[in-house]
């Protein structure tokens, strides 16, 4: 099974590559109006030979490509996310939006869109630091209020999660009473849209997600260790404590850049790593970028979903996402019960 | 490797939790090639000793050195590379290939974005040949039983070819078939020149398996010696608070201690004199029972190293010894009567008599103390009927008779009513 495992991995990411490709096509192509494969090929030609163009290749790289773009993004920054939460709390059932880190970077991110309403530019710059910063500090209160006595255990941090979520969701909307003009935009926003995605936003969150993409690839080991257990990891070489700091401001960053572009997505975190985990094993190494890659499409595919199933009406892909995982968490809960 | 290098080195060291010291100034090297045992009370230490070398347990002053490398001077992945830790107990909750799990072993080798290359893979091979689980490579191990899995972390600990082995109470919870195949595979790495450092609960086993034995008790670390002059009575009297027979294996020849009496339910002893009549062991649970109850307890002529005679000179009894298989002499049948004649009653067991033990029943029968006869003369009077009829005295005397040591305390309860 090692071999298999091991043999198996290079051609599973490949296949993920591929899914998220044909994910990415599917999700330019369709839509209230329909875009030829020959016209998309068309349309990326034009582009890529500086020709100025029509209707359709403004519809393709100035609407849809940037959308998909930060939908991939944004569900691979979450999944990878789900899976640095589940490791380091040894703790199947983490994941960011969950944990309440979603909602902290959620009200980092309106107050940010509250005090910037006047400065559209600025607002690239300060929304994702402010995100960041929600998330991290929502990460040590949760820690901290679910290891008070002594030992992290798994329902306390659930717990935690939910209660400063609800916390935090409560002062998010205190904050939106005092930006009444505001409040269409940053309502849609928090349920998890990508309806105002643009190249400005990919360029907002790209860098955010290949730093952290890069830094947790290069901890997949350690990941692997900690599911061992504090102790044990430490034994065979983790410098623990530093460690999980640095994972879990990795894991908050993530988060960040994914809220600051698109409000609140639940359950990719949750889901992805899970749906990995079942085919290719817990190997971190595997199951890390396989996430990346499986996030992405997943959200791709949601948002596909959101855009069209009540087109021209469209829904936040968060309620897509939450309606898919919602039941699914039930279910990995029932079947921890159970065994 | 037949050159001896200290491997691991404690010097002055403190160690404890939370700034609190637990152990102070302990000094203890460990070479290349040998097994120390650190043995001691519960919450003596002994864990928070070894804890301290992977960070477990906090260096509050003095050092430690791995290798020559002062444990400060140590990144954590380098002290890895070092020290192998055996876990006491393994919990897995994922479902890691076992070849997977043990190759984690390999983390402190390989750098950051290294994928396992030939050298890593043997490693795995041989950790895995050498603990006999080669055959689970493919199982999950969240399938596998307690013992293939303790076994899996020991090759885990393998893997990472460490030059130091640290267990802690590695058997305390395996069965006997395990425990051995743990310690005997601990002892074969030894003897390739690792040095290992072991916490023992077992006083026996660590006698068996450690060249040398170091004890931990009331905070300081006391200086490692070879099993026989470290673990002696005196020693389990003063640390562990109890007496015992330290005595050699038939079978292992190695020490064999054989607890008998906590110190303290000795010390409250105050219940009155008893005189015990025995020989070749038939009179020890008699009389550990009876010294447990409260009784002071001497004894009759008894030949040293029989069991009876071990145990009295454990428990500290005032006895008449004579050599062994050697006739009891006019200077024990004198003692004898002096300690019968002493007691508040008189217990005879059920010892066969001859010609060089029959004085005891006689300095007893003569005593004139309340006397309890325990069991039947016939069948085990050797003396040409000297015994007999010397029993038919103490019966017509007024002698109790009763037939089990069962009912020997409530017999000495009658005759000698407990004192308020």
């Amino acid at each position: 099974m090692r071999d298999s495992r091991d043999s198996r991995t290079g051609p599973a990411l490949a296949v993920l590559a591929g899914g998220l490709v044909a994910a990415v096509v599917l999700g330019v192509a369709l839509g209230a109006v329909r875009v030829a494969p020959s016209e998309l090929l068309g349309a990326l030609g034009r582009a890529l030979s500086g020709q100025q163009s029509g209707m359709i290749d403004t519809l393709v790289l100035q609407v849809r490509l940037p959308r998909v773009v930060v939908a991939a993004l944004v569900g691979a920054a979450l999944a990878g996310a789900g899976t640095i939460f589940q490791a380091l709390f040894r703790n199947p059932l983490a994941d960011p939006y969950i944990l309440g880190i979603s909602s902290g970077a959620g009200l980092g991110a309106v107050v940010a869109l509250t005090l910037t309403a006047q400065a559209t530019a600025l607002r690239y710059g300060v929304v994702p630091l402010a995100a960041f910063v929600g998330a991290v500090l929502t990460m040590a209160l949760v820690t901290r209020l679910a290891s008070w006595r002594g030992r992290l255990d798994a329902a306390s941090l659930l717990l935690a999660g939910v209660a400063v979520s609800y916390t935090l969701a409560a002062l998010t909307s205190f904050v939106m009473v005092f930006a009444r003009e505001q409040m269409a935009t940053v309502v849609f926003w928090m349920m998890g849209g990508l309806s105002g995605a643009s190249w400005p936003y990919v360029a907002m969150i790209a860098p955010m997600f290949l730093v952290g993409a890069v830094a947790s690839l290069a901890f997949t080991r350690e990941l692997n260790l900690m599911l061992l257990g504090d102790e044990r990891a430490g034994h065979l070489g983790v410098d623990v404590r530093r460690f999980k700091l640095i994972a879990l401001a990795v894991a908050s960053l993530l988060t960040a850049a994914a809220v600051a572009v698109a409000g609140l997505i639940g359950f990719v975190g949750l889901m992805v790593p899970h749906m990995v985990r079942l085919t290719l094993g817990p190997d971190h190494r595997a199951l890390l970028p396989a996430s990346f890659l499986g996030g992405a499409i997943v959200l791709v595919l949601a948002d596909l979903i959101a855009r069209t199933v009540l087109a021209p009406v469209e829904i936040p892909v968060g309620i897509v996402t939450a309606l898919i995982g919602g039941p699914f968490f039930l279910w990995l809960l029932v079947r921890g019960e159970r065994s | 490797m037949n050159r001896r290098e200290v491997l691991l080195r404690y010097a002055e060291a403190t160690v404890g939790y939370a700034g609190e010291a637990v152990v102070r100034g302990a000094g203890l090297t460990v070479e290349s090639g040998e097994i120390v045992g650190l043995v001691g009370p519960n919450g003596a230490g002994k864990s928070t000793l070894l804890r301290a070398i992977t960070g477990d347990s906090e260096l509050l002053c003095g050092s430690i050195e791995l290798a020559g490398v002062r444990l400060v001077d140590l990144t954590p992945q380098r002290r890895a590379s070092l020290v192998g830790v055996v876990p006491q107990q393994v919990s897995v909750a994922f479902s890691f290939a076992a070849a997977e799990f043990v190759e984690m072993g390999r983390h402190p080798h390989l750098p950051r974005f290294g994928r396992p290359g030939p050298e890593d893979v043997r490693a795995v091979e041989t950790a895995m040949d050498l603990t006999d689980t080669a055959h689970l490579a493919d199982k999950p191990v969240d399938a596998l039983s307690g013992g293939d899995l303790q076994r899996l972390a020991f090759a885990q600990v393998l893997a990472t070819e460490p030059r130091i082995l640290l267990l802690d109470e590695p058997v305390s919870h395996l069965d006997l078939n395990h425990r051995l195949q743990v310690l005997d595979l601990t002892r074969a790495l030894a003897e390739k020149g690792l040095g290992v450092l072991a916490v023992f609960h077992d006083l026996e086993l660590a006698c068996r398996y450690a060249d040398r034995i170091a004890v931990v008790a009331s905070g300081s670390l006391h200086p490692a010696g070879p099993p026989a002059r470290v673990v002696t009575a005196e020693m389990l009297r003063s640390v562990f608070g109890v007496r015992a027979v330290v005595g050699t294996d038939p079978v292992t020849g190695t020490l064999a201690v054989t607890p008998i009496i906590r110190d303290g339910a000795v010390a409250r002893a105050e219940r009155g004199r008893v005189h015990v009549v025995g020989g070749s062991g038939v009179a020890a649970p008699l009389v550990r029972r009876l010294v447990l109850k409260g009784w002071t307890v001497t004894a009759g002529a008894l030949n040293t190293g029989d069991a009876d005679a071990t145990l009295a000179e454990a428990l500290g009894l005032e006895f008449a010894a004579i050599p062994p298989f050697a006739p009891m002499d006019a200077a024990a049948a004198i003692t004898c009567a002096r300690l019968a004649e002493a007691a508040d009653a008189i217990v005879v067991c059920e010892v066969p008599f001859g010609h060089g033990n029959v004085d005891n029943l006689l300095v007893s029968v003569r005593a004139g103390r309340p006397l309890v006869l325990v069991g039947e003369i016939e069948g085990r009077d050797f003396a040409g009927g000297a015994a007999a009829s010397y029993w038919t005295e103490a019966v017509a005397g007024g002698a109790r008779v009763v037939p089990t040591f069962d009912e020997v305390e409530a017999a000495l309860d009658a005759l000698v009513p407990a004192r308020h």
